[in-house]
Protein backbone atom coordinates (compact mmCIF):
# COMPACT_ATOMS: atom_id res chain seq x y z
CA UNK A 1 0.00 0.00 0.00
CA UNK A 2 2.69 2.60 0.79
CA UNK A 3 4.49 1.68 -2.41
CA UNK A 4 1.13 2.46 -4.15
CA UNK A 5 0.52 6.17 -2.52
CA UNK A 6 4.42 6.68 -3.48
CA UNK A 7 4.08 5.70 -7.19
CA UNK A 8 0.52 7.75 -7.39
CA UNK A 9 3.13 10.81 -5.56
CA UNK A 10 5.54 10.00 -8.57
CA UNK A 11 2.90 10.19 -11.08
CA UNK A 12 0.98 13.47 -10.12
CA UNK A 13 4.96 14.83 -9.40
CA UNK A 14 5.81 14.87 -12.87
CA UNK A 15 3.20 16.26 -14.72
CA UNK A 16 4.14 19.37 -11.90
CA UNK A 17 6.95 20.74 -14.53
CA UNK A 18 5.00 21.08 -17.65
CA UNK A 19 1.82 22.56 -15.67
CA UNK A 20 4.06 24.79 -14.10
CA UNK A 21 5.45 25.84 -17.21
CA UNK A 22 2.12 26.24 -19.41
CA UNK A 23 0.66 28.82 -16.65
CA UNK A 24 3.85 30.58 -16.24
CA UNK A 25 3.63 30.69 -20.06
CA UNK A 26 0.48 32.19 -20.35
CA UNK A 27 0.81 34.33 -17.53
CA UNK A 28 3.36 35.44 -19.52
CA UNK A 29 1.25 36.21 -22.75
CA UNK A 30 -1.29 37.91 -21.07
CA UNK A 31 0.92 40.60 -19.30
CA UNK A 32 2.89 41.25 -22.36
CA UNK A 33 0.07 40.97 -24.94
CA UNK A 34 0.85 44.40 -27.05
CA UNK A 35 3.93 42.21 -27.46
CA UNK A 36 3.26 38.99 -28.06
CA UNK A 37 0.66 39.76 -30.56
CA UNK A 38 2.96 40.69 -33.36
CA UNK A 39 4.72 36.90 -32.89
CA UNK A 40 1.11 35.59 -32.59
CA UNK A 41 0.24 36.77 -36.13
CA UNK A 42 3.76 36.00 -37.51
CA UNK A 43 2.98 32.14 -35.82
CA UNK A 44 0.05 32.37 -37.87
CA UNK A 45 1.46 33.73 -40.98
CA UNK A 46 4.07 31.55 -40.77
CA UNK A 47 1.53 28.21 -40.58
CA UNK A 48 -0.50 29.35 -43.73
CA UNK A 49 2.95 29.88 -45.36
CA UNK A 50 4.63 26.69 -44.46
CA UNK A 51 3.35 24.17 -46.76
CA UNK A 52 4.82 26.42 -49.84
CA UNK A 53 7.86 26.06 -48.02
CA UNK A 54 7.29 22.30 -47.28
CA UNK A 55 6.99 21.58 -51.07
CA UNK A 56 10.02 22.32 -51.88
CA UNK A 57 11.47 20.99 -49.00
CA UNK A 58 10.37 17.67 -49.33
CA UNK A 59 11.47 18.29 -52.78
CA UNK A 60 15.21 18.38 -51.78
CA UNK A 61 15.84 22.08 -51.38
CA UNK A 62 16.98 23.43 -48.37
CA UNK A 63 14.95 24.88 -45.90
CA UNK A 64 16.94 28.47 -45.53
CA UNK A 65 16.94 28.24 -49.56
CA UNK A 66 13.05 27.65 -50.05
CA UNK A 67 12.41 30.78 -47.54
CA UNK A 68 14.34 33.13 -48.94
CA UNK A 69 13.09 32.18 -52.51
CA UNK A 70 9.29 32.40 -51.25
CA UNK A 71 10.12 35.61 -49.78
CA UNK A 72 11.71 37.03 -52.95
CA UNK A 73 8.97 35.65 -55.11
CA UNK A 74 6.38 37.28 -52.74
CA UNK A 75 8.10 40.36 -52.53
CA UNK A 76 7.93 41.09 -56.13
CA UNK A 77 4.59 39.76 -56.70
CA UNK A 78 3.44 41.75 -54.09
CA UNK A 79 5.24 44.97 -55.65
CA UNK A 80 3.97 44.19 -59.33
CA UNK A 81 0.53 43.99 -57.35
CA UNK A 82 0.92 47.28 -55.60
CA UNK A 83 2.37 48.40 -59.06
CA UNK A 84 -0.66 48.19 -61.00
CA UNK A 85 -3.26 48.94 -58.26
CA UNK A 86 -1.88 51.84 -57.73
CA UNK A 87 -2.00 52.20 -61.48
CA UNK A 88 -5.60 51.86 -61.51
CA UNK A 89 -6.07 53.77 -57.71
CA UNK A 90 -4.49 56.73 -58.31
CA UNK A 91 -7.12 57.49 -61.28
CA UNK A 92 -9.78 56.84 -59.00
CA UNK A 93 -8.21 58.63 -55.65
CA UNK A 94 -8.21 61.47 -57.91
CA UNK A 95 -11.68 61.14 -59.00
CA UNK A 96 -12.59 60.24 -55.72
CA UNK A 97 -10.95 63.45 -54.17
CA UNK A 98 -12.62 65.39 -56.67
CA UNK A 99 -15.93 63.74 -56.30
CA UNK A 100 -16.43 63.48 -52.97
CA UNK A 101 -17.93 66.71 -52.36
CA UNK A 102 -20.26 66.36 -54.31
CA UNK A 103 -20.94 62.59 -53.38
CA UNK A 104 -20.98 63.78 -49.75
CA UNK A 105 -23.75 66.70 -50.58
CA UNK A 106 -25.94 63.83 -52.40
CA UNK A 107 -25.37 61.81 -49.35
CA UNK A 108 -26.21 64.55 -46.79
CA UNK A 109 -29.16 65.68 -49.07
CA UNK A 110 -30.71 62.49 -49.58
CA UNK A 111 -30.25 61.90 -46.24
CA UNK A 112 -32.19 64.57 -45.12
CA UNK A 113 -34.67 64.20 -47.35
CA UNK A 114 -35.05 60.80 -45.98
CA UNK A 115 -35.25 61.83 -42.39
CA UNK A 116 -37.99 65.04 -42.91
CA UNK A 117 -40.20 62.01 -44.91
CA UNK A 118 -40.01 60.12 -42.18
CA UNK A 119 -40.80 62.73 -39.71
CA UNK A 120 -43.43 63.79 -41.70
CA UNK A 121 -44.75 60.50 -42.16
CA UNK A 122 -44.42 59.23 -38.77
CA UNK A 123 -43.76 62.17 -35.61
CA UNK A 124 -42.68 59.79 -33.52
CA UNK A 125 -39.13 59.15 -35.38
CA UNK A 126 -38.42 62.86 -34.48
CA UNK A 127 -37.85 61.74 -30.96
CA UNK A 128 -34.90 59.13 -32.37
CA UNK A 129 -33.03 61.79 -33.63
CA UNK A 130 -31.74 59.65 -36.73
CA UNK A 131 -29.96 63.10 -38.19
CA UNK A 132 -28.06 63.67 -35.18
CA UNK A 133 -26.99 59.92 -34.32
CA UNK A 134 -25.89 59.64 -38.24
CA UNK A 135 -23.82 62.80 -37.76
CA UNK A 136 -22.34 61.52 -34.80
CA UNK A 137 -21.49 58.34 -36.58
CA UNK A 138 -19.57 60.02 -38.94
CA UNK A 139 -17.23 62.30 -37.23
CA UNK A 140 -16.00 58.85 -35.67
CA UNK A 141 -15.02 57.75 -38.66
CA UNK A 142 -11.70 59.52 -39.12
CA UNK A 143 -10.41 58.85 -35.47
CA UNK A 144 -11.61 55.10 -36.09
CA UNK A 145 -9.48 55.51 -39.68
CA UNK A 146 -6.67 56.95 -37.06
CA UNK A 147 -6.27 54.20 -34.92
CA UNK A 148 -5.83 51.53 -37.77
CA UNK A 149 -2.32 53.23 -37.98
CA UNK A 150 -0.83 51.64 -35.42
CA UNK A 151 -1.80 48.17 -37.18
CA UNK A 152 0.23 49.61 -40.70
CA UNK A 153 3.32 49.21 -38.45
CA UNK A 154 2.15 45.20 -38.26
CA UNK A 155 2.42 44.93 -42.04
CA UNK A 156 6.16 45.64 -41.46
CA UNK A 157 6.97 43.90 -38.41
CA UNK A 158 4.83 40.83 -38.97
CA UNK A 159 6.75 39.54 -42.53
CA UNK A 160 10.16 40.35 -40.54
CA UNK A 161 9.40 38.25 -37.58
CA UNK A 162 7.73 35.43 -40.01
CA UNK A 163 10.77 35.22 -41.89
CA UNK A 164 12.95 33.73 -39.02
CA UNK A 165 9.79 31.71 -37.60
CA UNK A 166 9.74 30.10 -41.06
CA UNK A 167 13.41 29.86 -41.05
CA UNK A 168 13.46 27.88 -37.88
CA UNK A 169 10.67 25.67 -39.16
CA UNK A 170 8.73 23.08 -36.90
CA UNK A 171 11.97 22.97 -34.49
CA UNK A 172 9.84 24.09 -31.70
CA UNK A 173 7.20 21.94 -32.27
CA UNK A 174 9.01 18.87 -33.14
CA UNK A 175 11.43 19.64 -29.73
CA UNK A 176 8.14 20.01 -27.71
CA UNK A 177 6.72 16.79 -29.59
CA UNK A 178 10.25 14.19 -29.20
CA UNK A 179 9.93 15.53 -24.99
CA UNK A 180 6.33 14.41 -24.38
CA UNK A 181 5.92 11.43 -22.75
CA UNK A 182 6.41 8.40 -25.64
CA UNK A 183 3.40 6.62 -24.34
CA UNK A 184 1.11 9.87 -25.09
CA UNK A 185 2.87 10.57 -28.17
CA UNK A 186 0.47 8.47 -30.64
CA UNK A 187 -2.36 10.15 -29.18
CA UNK A 188 -0.88 13.56 -29.39
CA UNK A 189 0.66 13.51 -32.49
CA UNK A 190 -2.99 12.13 -33.60
CA UNK A 191 -4.78 15.19 -32.15
CA UNK A 192 -1.97 17.62 -33.29
CA UNK A 193 -2.43 16.19 -37.54
CA UNK A 194 -5.86 16.30 -36.66
CA UNK A 195 -6.16 19.54 -36.08
CA UNK A 196 -3.77 20.41 -38.87
CA UNK A 197 -5.61 19.06 -41.54
CA UNK A 198 -8.91 20.86 -40.95
CA UNK A 199 -7.39 24.04 -39.68
CA UNK A 200 -4.48 24.34 -42.20
CA UNK A 201 -7.26 22.85 -45.50
CA UNK A 202 -9.80 25.78 -43.94
CA UNK A 203 -7.41 28.66 -44.07
CA UNK A 204 -5.72 27.63 -47.39
CA UNK A 205 -9.07 27.38 -48.73
CA UNK A 206 -10.93 30.20 -47.47
CA UNK A 207 -7.79 32.64 -48.56
CA UNK A 208 -7.69 30.97 -52.15
CA UNK A 209 -11.43 31.38 -52.21
CA UNK A 210 -11.02 35.32 -50.91
CA UNK A 211 -8.84 35.70 -53.74
CA UNK A 212 -10.56 34.47 -56.59
CA UNK A 213 -13.54 36.20 -55.70
CA UNK A 214 -11.11 39.55 -55.35
CA UNK A 215 -10.10 38.60 -58.90
CA UNK A 216 -13.80 37.55 -60.22
CA UNK A 217 -15.27 40.86 -59.09
CA UNK A 218 -12.77 42.86 -60.28
CA UNK A 219 -12.40 41.35 -63.69
CA UNK A 220 -16.58 41.92 -63.30
CA UNK A 221 -17.18 45.16 -62.12
CA UNK A 222 -14.21 46.45 -65.13
CA UNK A 223 -16.40 44.85 -67.52
CA UNK A 224 -19.17 46.66 -66.01
CA UNK A 225 -17.26 49.98 -66.41
CA UNK A 226 -17.92 50.94 -62.82
CA UNK A 227 -16.04 53.69 -61.04
CA UNK A 228 -13.74 52.94 -58.26
CA UNK A 229 -13.42 48.76 -59.35
CA UNK A 230 -10.06 47.86 -57.70
CA UNK A 231 -11.74 49.64 -54.46
CA UNK A 232 -15.02 47.28 -54.40
CA UNK A 233 -12.72 44.69 -55.18
CA UNK A 234 -10.40 44.61 -52.89
CA UNK A 235 -13.14 45.56 -50.03
CA UNK A 236 -14.97 42.37 -51.56
CA UNK A 237 -11.91 40.14 -51.44
CA UNK A 238 -11.24 41.10 -47.86
CA UNK A 239 -15.04 40.92 -46.50
CA UNK A 240 -14.85 37.45 -48.42
CA UNK A 241 -12.89 35.99 -45.57
CA UNK A 242 -16.31 35.80 -43.48
CA UNK A 243 -18.60 33.63 -45.53
CA UNK A 244 -21.62 35.09 -46.90
CA UNK A 245 -20.37 38.64 -46.28
CA UNK A 246 -18.13 39.21 -49.45
CA UNK A 247 -21.10 39.20 -52.26
CA UNK A 248 -23.83 40.81 -49.97
CA UNK A 249 -20.87 44.07 -49.09
CA UNK A 250 -20.24 44.09 -52.96
CA UNK A 251 -23.87 44.12 -54.11
CA UNK A 252 -24.56 46.78 -51.58
CA UNK A 253 -21.21 49.19 -52.18
CA UNK A 254 -21.57 48.35 -56.17
CA UNK A 255 -24.98 48.94 -56.38
CA UNK A 256 -24.51 52.83 -54.32
CA UNK A 257 -21.63 53.42 -56.58
CA UNK A 258 -23.80 52.61 -59.58
CA UNK A 259 -26.96 54.61 -58.62
CA UNK A 260 -24.43 57.72 -57.90
CA UNK A 261 -22.82 56.83 -61.31
CA UNK A 262 -25.49 55.64 -63.55
CA UNK A 263 -28.34 57.69 -61.85
CA UNK A 264 -30.48 54.46 -63.81
CA UNK A 265 -31.92 51.36 -62.97
CA UNK A 266 -30.48 48.55 -65.28
CA UNK A 267 -26.51 49.21 -64.34
CA UNK A 268 -28.08 48.11 -60.80
CA UNK A 269 -29.83 45.23 -61.60
CA UNK A 270 -27.08 43.82 -63.97
CA UNK A 271 -24.37 44.39 -61.05
CA UNK A 272 -26.92 42.57 -58.56
CA UNK A 273 -27.46 39.83 -61.21
CA UNK A 274 -23.15 39.43 -61.49
CA UNK A 275 -22.91 39.30 -58.04
CA UNK A 276 -25.94 36.56 -57.41
CA UNK A 277 -23.66 34.68 -59.96
CA UNK A 278 -21.04 35.27 -57.81
CA UNK A 279 -22.53 33.99 -54.74
CA UNK A 280 -23.80 30.90 -57.00
CA UNK A 281 -20.57 30.27 -58.22
CA UNK A 282 -19.03 30.27 -55.07
CA UNK A 283 -21.34 27.77 -53.32
CA UNK A 284 -21.70 25.58 -56.10
CA UNK A 285 -18.18 25.85 -57.87
CA UNK A 286 -15.46 27.19 -55.96
CA UNK A 287 -16.61 26.10 -52.13
CA UNK A 288 -16.77 22.56 -53.29
CA UNK A 289 -13.41 22.26 -55.19
CA UNK A 290 -11.40 24.19 -52.64
CA UNK A 291 -13.08 23.48 -49.52
CA UNK A 292 -13.80 19.93 -49.80
CA UNK A 293 -11.12 18.59 -47.44
CA UNK A 294 -11.79 21.34 -45.08
CA UNK A 295 -14.31 21.57 -41.92
CA UNK A 296 -18.15 22.13 -42.42
CA UNK A 297 -19.25 25.36 -40.24
CA UNK A 298 -22.50 26.15 -39.98
CA UNK A 299 -23.45 29.37 -40.99
CA UNK A 300 -25.45 30.25 -37.91
CA UNK A 301 -22.30 29.32 -35.97
CA UNK A 302 -20.00 31.06 -37.83
CA UNK A 303 -22.40 33.97 -37.28
CA UNK A 304 -21.87 33.41 -33.58
CA UNK A 305 -18.45 32.96 -33.63
CA UNK A 306 -18.22 36.52 -35.57
CA UNK A 307 -19.85 38.03 -33.02
CA UNK A 308 -18.38 36.62 -30.20
CA UNK A 309 -15.12 37.02 -31.47
CA UNK A 310 -15.56 40.78 -32.18
CA UNK A 311 -16.79 41.00 -28.54
CA UNK A 312 -13.99 39.55 -26.88
CA UNK A 313 -11.10 40.85 -29.01
CA UNK A 314 -12.55 43.61 -31.44
CA UNK A 315 -11.52 43.58 -35.11
CA UNK A 316 -8.65 40.72 -34.53
CA UNK A 317 -11.14 38.31 -32.56
CA UNK A 318 -13.27 38.84 -35.66
CA UNK A 319 -10.41 37.74 -37.66
CA UNK A 320 -9.10 34.75 -35.60
CA UNK A 321 -13.23 33.67 -34.39
CA UNK A 322 -13.24 31.18 -37.40
CA UNK A 323 -9.49 29.45 -37.38
CA UNK A 324 -10.45 29.48 -33.57
CA UNK A 325 -13.91 27.68 -33.93
CA UNK A 326 -12.73 25.37 -36.16
CA UNK A 327 -9.77 24.31 -33.45
CA UNK A 328 -12.92 23.98 -30.88
CA UNK A 329 -15.16 21.82 -32.97
CA UNK A 330 -12.02 19.21 -33.60
CA UNK A 331 -11.15 18.61 -30.67
CA UNK A 332 -14.72 18.58 -29.45
CA UNK A 333 -15.35 15.81 -32.52
CA UNK A 334 -12.02 13.88 -31.15
CA UNK A 335 -13.65 13.71 -27.67
CA UNK A 336 -16.09 12.42 -28.53
CA UNK A 337 -14.31 9.61 -31.04
CA UNK A 338 -11.73 8.99 -27.96
CA UNK A 339 -14.96 8.54 -25.60
CA UNK A 340 -16.21 5.83 -28.00
CA UNK A 341 -12.84 4.35 -28.65
CA UNK A 342 -10.39 4.96 -25.77
CA UNK A 343 -13.05 4.31 -22.99
CA UNK A 344 -15.78 2.27 -24.96
CA UNK A 345 -18.32 4.02 -24.42
CA UNK A 346 -20.06 2.89 -27.69
CA UNK A 347 -19.59 -0.56 -29.09
CA UNK A 348 -18.00 -0.55 -32.70
CA UNK A 349 -20.12 -2.50 -35.17
CA UNK A 350 -18.20 -5.24 -36.88
CA UNK A 351 -17.21 -4.18 -40.37
CA UNK A 352 -18.58 -8.13 -41.72
CA UNK A 353 -19.62 -11.37 -39.65
CA UNK A 354 -15.91 -12.65 -38.79
CA UNK A 355 -17.07 -15.79 -37.04
CA UNK A 356 -16.78 -16.66 -40.95
CA UNK A 357 -13.08 -18.34 -40.97
CA UNK A 358 -10.24 -16.71 -43.20
CA UNK A 359 -10.08 -18.93 -46.44
CA UNK B 1 32.22 23.60 -61.34
CA UNK B 2 31.21 26.65 -58.98
CA UNK B 3 27.40 26.28 -60.20
CA UNK B 4 27.57 22.43 -59.21
CA UNK B 5 28.95 23.44 -55.52
CA UNK B 6 25.90 26.08 -55.51
CA UNK B 7 23.28 23.80 -56.49
CA UNK B 8 24.71 20.85 -54.10
CA UNK B 9 24.43 23.08 -51.10
CA UNK B 10 21.00 23.97 -52.01
CA UNK B 11 20.08 20.30 -51.93
CA UNK B 12 19.19 18.72 -49.02
CA UNK B 13 20.62 14.93 -48.31
CA UNK B 14 18.38 13.70 -45.67
CA UNK B 15 15.17 14.34 -47.55
CA UNK B 16 17.49 12.19 -50.60
CA UNK B 17 18.32 9.75 -47.92
CA UNK B 18 14.86 9.49 -46.65
CA UNK B 19 13.29 8.99 -50.49
CA UNK B 20 15.73 6.75 -51.06
CA UNK B 21 14.41 4.97 -47.42
CA UNK B 22 11.09 4.72 -48.61
CA UNK B 23 11.62 3.45 -52.40
CA UNK B 24 12.47 0.50 -50.22
CA UNK B 25 9.49 -0.36 -48.15
CA UNK B 26 7.75 -3.29 -49.29
CA UNK B 27 4.62 -1.22 -48.54
CA UNK B 28 5.22 1.64 -51.05
CA UNK B 29 6.27 -0.65 -53.63
CA UNK B 30 4.85 0.50 -56.81
CA UNK B 31 5.06 3.97 -56.07
CA UNK B 32 7.31 6.18 -58.11
CA UNK B 33 10.28 8.12 -56.40
CA UNK B 34 8.74 11.26 -57.69
CA UNK B 35 4.92 10.42 -56.08
CA UNK B 36 6.79 8.97 -52.78
CA UNK B 37 7.50 12.80 -52.27
CA UNK B 38 3.58 12.72 -51.40
CA UNK B 39 3.87 10.01 -49.04
CA UNK B 40 6.99 11.30 -47.23
CA UNK B 41 4.76 14.86 -46.88
CA UNK B 42 2.70 13.00 -44.74
CA UNK B 43 4.92 10.94 -42.62
CA UNK B 44 5.59 12.21 -38.85
CA UNK B 45 9.24 11.79 -37.80
CA UNK B 46 9.96 10.65 -34.12
CA UNK B 47 12.99 9.79 -32.19
CA UNK B 48 12.16 6.95 -29.18
CA UNK B 49 15.05 6.43 -26.90
CA UNK B 50 16.59 2.86 -25.90
CA UNK B 51 13.87 1.60 -23.25
CA UNK B 52 10.62 3.86 -23.82
CA UNK B 53 7.45 2.45 -24.74
CA UNK B 54 5.69 3.08 -27.93
CA UNK B 55 2.51 1.67 -27.40
CA UNK B 56 1.32 -0.54 -24.58
CA UNK B 57 -1.12 -3.80 -25.50
CA UNK B 58 -4.63 -2.97 -25.51
CA UNK B 59 -4.11 1.06 -26.45
CA UNK B 60 -5.90 2.58 -29.31
CA UNK B 61 -3.78 2.42 -32.44
CA UNK B 62 -3.94 5.10 -34.82
CA UNK B 63 -0.60 4.67 -36.90
CA UNK B 64 1.79 2.49 -38.81
CA UNK B 65 5.45 2.49 -37.45
CA UNK B 66 8.25 2.47 -40.11
CA UNK B 67 11.42 2.25 -38.49
CA UNK B 68 14.00 4.21 -40.38
CA UNK B 69 17.24 3.08 -37.89
CA UNK B 70 17.42 0.93 -34.42
CA UNK B 71 15.31 -1.67 -33.92
CA UNK B 72 11.85 -2.47 -31.87
CA UNK B 73 11.01 -5.72 -29.79
CA UNK B 74 7.30 -6.18 -29.87
CA UNK B 75 5.73 -8.39 -27.08
CA UNK B 76 2.85 -10.12 -26.38
CA UNK B 77 1.42 -10.55 -22.34
CA UNK B 78 -0.20 -14.14 -22.38
CA UNK B 79 -3.23 -13.89 -20.49
CA UNK B 80 -3.12 -17.54 -18.93
CA UNK B 81 0.46 -16.94 -17.42
CA UNK B 82 0.79 -13.07 -17.18
CA UNK B 83 3.95 -13.50 -18.74
CA UNK B 84 5.16 -11.43 -21.74
CA UNK B 85 6.82 -12.90 -24.22
CA UNK B 86 9.19 -11.06 -27.31
CA UNK B 87 6.79 -12.04 -30.40
CA UNK B 88 9.62 -10.50 -33.14
CA UNK B 89 11.97 -7.79 -33.59
CA UNK B 90 11.41 -5.01 -36.17
CA UNK B 91 14.33 -4.04 -37.84
CA UNK B 92 14.88 -0.64 -40.49
CA UNK B 93 13.15 -0.81 -43.71
CA UNK B 94 10.23 -2.89 -41.35
CA UNK B 95 7.01 -1.54 -40.62
CA UNK B 96 4.64 -3.05 -38.01
CA UNK B 97 1.10 -1.49 -36.56
CA UNK B 98 -0.26 -1.76 -39.53
CA UNK B 99 -3.64 -2.70 -38.21
CA UNK B 100 -4.24 0.73 -37.16
CA UNK B 101 -4.42 2.06 -40.72
CA UNK B 102 -7.98 -0.04 -41.45
CA UNK B 103 -9.35 0.63 -37.50
CA UNK B 104 -9.18 2.02 -34.42
CA UNK B 105 -9.11 -0.73 -31.97
CA UNK B 106 -6.74 -2.42 -29.04
CA UNK B 107 -3.20 -2.96 -30.06
CA UNK B 108 -2.36 -6.48 -30.03
CA UNK B 109 1.46 -6.18 -29.01
CA UNK B 110 3.08 -3.69 -26.62
CA UNK B 111 6.11 -1.94 -28.65
CA UNK B 112 9.65 -1.15 -27.06
CA UNK B 113 12.68 0.44 -28.71
CA UNK B 114 15.56 -1.82 -27.86
CA UNK B 115 18.23 1.17 -28.90
CA UNK B 116 17.82 4.62 -29.72
CA UNK B 117 15.25 4.60 -33.02
CA UNK B 118 13.97 6.95 -35.74
CA UNK B 119 10.69 6.09 -36.61
CA UNK B 120 8.40 7.30 -39.26
CA UNK B 121 4.41 7.15 -38.50
CA UNK B 122 2.06 7.07 -41.15
CA UNK B 123 -1.46 8.56 -39.40
CA UNK B 124 -4.91 6.57 -41.06
CA UNK B 125 -6.19 10.32 -41.31
CA UNK B 126 -2.80 11.10 -43.21
CA UNK B 127 -3.66 7.67 -45.35
CA UNK B 128 -7.67 8.60 -45.79
CA UNK B 129 -6.19 12.12 -47.23
CA UNK B 130 -3.64 10.86 -49.39
CA UNK B 131 -6.66 8.30 -50.84
CA UNK B 132 -9.00 11.24 -51.80
CA UNK B 133 -6.05 13.75 -52.92
CA UNK B 134 -3.75 11.62 -54.78
CA UNK B 135 -6.03 8.50 -55.15
CA UNK B 136 -2.98 6.58 -57.29
CA UNK B 137 -0.79 6.88 -54.45
CA UNK B 138 -3.29 5.80 -51.85
CA UNK B 139 -4.93 3.01 -53.77
CA UNK B 140 -1.24 1.64 -53.75
CA UNK B 141 -0.43 1.60 -50.48
CA UNK B 142 -4.34 0.36 -49.61
CA UNK B 143 -3.75 -2.71 -52.27
CA UNK B 144 -0.04 -3.46 -50.66
CA UNK B 145 -1.79 -3.12 -47.38
CA UNK B 146 -4.32 -5.59 -47.84
CA UNK B 147 -2.03 -8.08 -49.86
CA UNK B 148 0.91 -7.95 -46.54
CA UNK B 149 -2.33 -8.12 -43.99
CA UNK B 150 -3.43 -11.27 -46.08
CA UNK B 151 -0.16 -12.86 -45.85
CA UNK B 152 0.14 -12.00 -42.25
CA UNK B 153 -3.00 -13.88 -41.50
CA UNK B 154 -2.02 -16.52 -43.32
CA UNK B 155 1.09 -16.96 -41.92
CA UNK B 156 -1.15 -16.96 -38.18
CA UNK B 157 -3.44 -20.03 -39.55
CA UNK B 158 -0.53 -21.51 -41.46
CA UNK B 159 1.56 -21.77 -38.08
CA UNK B 160 1.52 -25.48 -36.70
Amino acid sequence: MPNETAAHKKNYSEYLLPVVLVLAGLAFIVMARGAVFPFILSAALAYILNPVVKYFEVRGIKRSYAVTGLYLTAGALISFIIYLLFYFLSFEIEALQQSWPDYAERIQKFLVNLNTTLINKYPFAASLKIDEKLVRYLEAVPPFLIGLLPALTLLFVVPFITFFVLLGGSGLIDYLLDHIPAKHAELMLHIASRIDSSLGNYLRGILTEAFIIFLIAFAGLMLLGLNYAAFIAILIGVSSLVPYLGAIVGAVVSSIVAYFQFEAFMPILKILIFFAGIRFADDWVIQPYIMKKAVKLNPAVILFALLAGGELGGIWGLVFSIPVTCVIKEIVQIAVELQETEFRWKPKPEPTRISIPYT
Amino acid sequence: MKILNFFNSIYDEDILLKLGFLKRIRLFEGIKKRSLIHVLENLQERTYLKGETIFTQGDIGRALFLVFSGKIALSRLDPATQKSATIAEVNPGEFFGEMALLEEMPRTATACALEETRVFMLFKIKLESLLFTRPKIGVIIASQLASILSARLRAIIDKP
